[in-house]
């Protein structure tokens, strides 16, 4: 290939002011460039092409599917586990068989409990996550719904569409064509009430958060009044306020399904907010200009040590776990 | 300092956290994996050489030098591996030169999203045009717009130069610009 591309290109291609006209993203930008350019009508060529350069091509992914990602996990972490047992030195303890009786009693003992505590609550369905814990769920009727931690959703037996939530989930709804049968998620707030569509909803504290992703859904507020929600919204509602508005595409609101929050320019007073809800802590600041700090970037949310040591790395301050407070102090070589 | 939270994931692999290990394996296992049937087409071998790759990464953390972008070095090395693979199966006995004529990296039609830029060209013809591209070339648009690569990572992972990268991308878009252009005057004619 030739090393020469035009200086020119490349020049449009790193600006940022042009990457906004390209994308139509800055108002100021856009009035710019539509000036600059009928005032140079002869880079009119390299200006469209760097623009499409900007836009782009556009692919529907075709991903591997996460049981099989899964699978493909497991099988690793098993090669590394049996690695890593087959390395270490100290030999295999002794079977006592006495030990083994015992542990083996009390397993038979538990679960003859759970089944009889199952038995009894067998139309009642109910599921919990712990602090940090997530877990993916499939309703009887083909729904999906990754439930995020300190959460909790119940629902009878024979109506798996009509689930109750403490916390936070989100739901990819399997609609039924043949019958429109409806779908709803009951919060202390409101009601959401969907046909089939994907959308995150969040009920902690007095307040409940709704994001629309997928399809259309209508909120039946504690106060009486209905709400039709569009992809792409986002309603807040507690107390009998309510907040609807569009939601900016570069923040992933729902991103906690995949492990990782995504941050976008966000106070970490606010980062400190979800991880208090998520892991169940309340946080202290020494200082109230802490609270200001701006973060951006992915966090790890599957364990509660990683995801503290990013928070403290990408912002430089210090987080103590004290009983159930984090006690937040900027880092002393700063 | 600004540490990125990329930084720390990465160190805290490094420290042989597995939990971190499979973040890190779920995030990016989807995307290589197309990117090996891309290079490759072979489905139990991309996946067999992932499984290894990941495995190598694990057992060789300590030794990897500096990340300081998880996803082009992933890229990078993912890229070196499968090559590596597949000059062992003997697909191709020198594989980098081989696969410059190898018909791999074809982009179907399905692929292809509705677009912003070119919504008068059909599907069939974004496609076509795409691949009439070389095949480096094809490798160039996919991990740029496929696999969201910054410019600078596509020339790191490929091991070419900046401005190749850009006059690959600045060719490709040229043509179809030029496609774009004679339906729409063609649309305009028929009406």
């Amino acid at each position: 290939m030739k090393e020469t591309s035009d200086p020119f290109l490349e020049k449009l291609l790193n600006d940022s002011s042009f990457q906004n006209w390209a994308k139509n993203n800055n108002k100021n930008d856009v009035a710019f460039w539509n000036s600059w350019i009928k005032h140079n009508p002869d880079k009119l060529e390299i200006v469209f092409t760097a623009k499409s350069i900007v836009v782009g091509i556009s692919f529907d992914q075709k991903l591997a599917n996460k049981d099989h990602v899964n699978d493909k996990l497991n099988a690793v972490l098993n090669e590394i586990h049996l690695k890593n047992s087959k390395n270490s030195k100290t030999p295999p303890k002794k079977s006592n068989l006495k030990v083994y009786a015992i542990v083996s009693f009390l397993a038979l003992a538990l679960l003859a409990i759970t089944f009889v505590f199952k038995a009894l609550s067998a139309n009642h369905i109910n599921y919990k996550t712990g602090y940090g814990e997530t877990l993916n769920l499939k309703l009887s009727d083909g729904t999906l719904v990754v439930l995020n931690g300190n959460s909790e959703i119940s629902y009878e037996k024979y109506n798996p569409r009509d689930v109750s939530l403490k916390g936070e989930a989100y739901f990819k709804v399997k609609p039924i064509y043949s019958t429109h049968a409806k779908f709803w998620v009951n919060t202390p707030d409101l009601k959401v009430e969907v046909h089939g569509t994907q959308f995150n909803v969040s009920s902690r504290k007095n307040k409940t958060d709704v994001i629309l992703d997928e399809g259309s859904i209508k909120l039946l507020l504690k106060n009486g009044e209905n709400k039709q929600m569009m992809p792409g919204e986002f309603v807040s509602y507690s107390d009998e306020k309510i907040t609807h508005q569009k939601i900016n595409k570069a923040i992933k609101y729902s991103s906690w399904r995949e492990g990782t929050y995504i941050f976008n320019n966000t106070p970490l007073v606010e980062v400190m907010k979800y991880v208090e809800d998520t892991y169940g802590f309340s946080s202290e600041f020494k200082d109230p200009k802490i609270k200001e700090l701006i973060i951006s970037g992915g966090i790890p949310n599957e364990n509660l040590n990683i995801c503290l040591s990013a928070i403290q790395k990408s912002s430089g301050i210090d987080i103590i776990i004290e009983e159930d407070k984090l006690l937040i102090s900027l880092t002393n070589n700063h | 300092m600004n540490i990125s939270p990329e930084k720390s994931t990465w160190f805290l692999f490094v420290q042989g956290d597995l939990n971190v290990f499979s973040s890190l394996f779920k995030g990016y296992y989807p995307i290589l994996h197309n990117y090996g049937l891309k290079i490759s087409e072979n489905v139990s071998l991309t996946e067999d050489c992932l499984q290894d790759f990941f495995l190598y990464l694990y057992e060789n953390r300590e030794n990897l030098g500096e990340v300081n972008n998880v996803k082009s070095y992933l890229f990078v090395s993912f890229r070196r591996a499968i090559f590596k693979k597949l000059k062992k199966e003997r697909i191709f006995t020198d594989f980098e030169e081989d696969f410059e004529f190898s018909k791999n990296f074809e982009f179907s039609p399905e692929e292809i999203a509705i677009q912003k830029e070119f919504s008068s060209l059909q599907k069939n013809t974004i496609a076509f045009i795409l691949n009439d591209l070389s095949v480096r070339e094809k490798e160039v648009v996919y991990l740029k717009y496929y696999s969201n690569l910054k410019t600078n990572d596509v020339s790191e992972v490929m091991g070419i130069s900046y401005q190749s990268v850009l006059n690959t991308l600045q060719k490709a878009f040229v043509k179809l610009r030029a496609a774009a252009e004679k339906e729409l005057i063609e649309a305009v004619l028929k009406n």
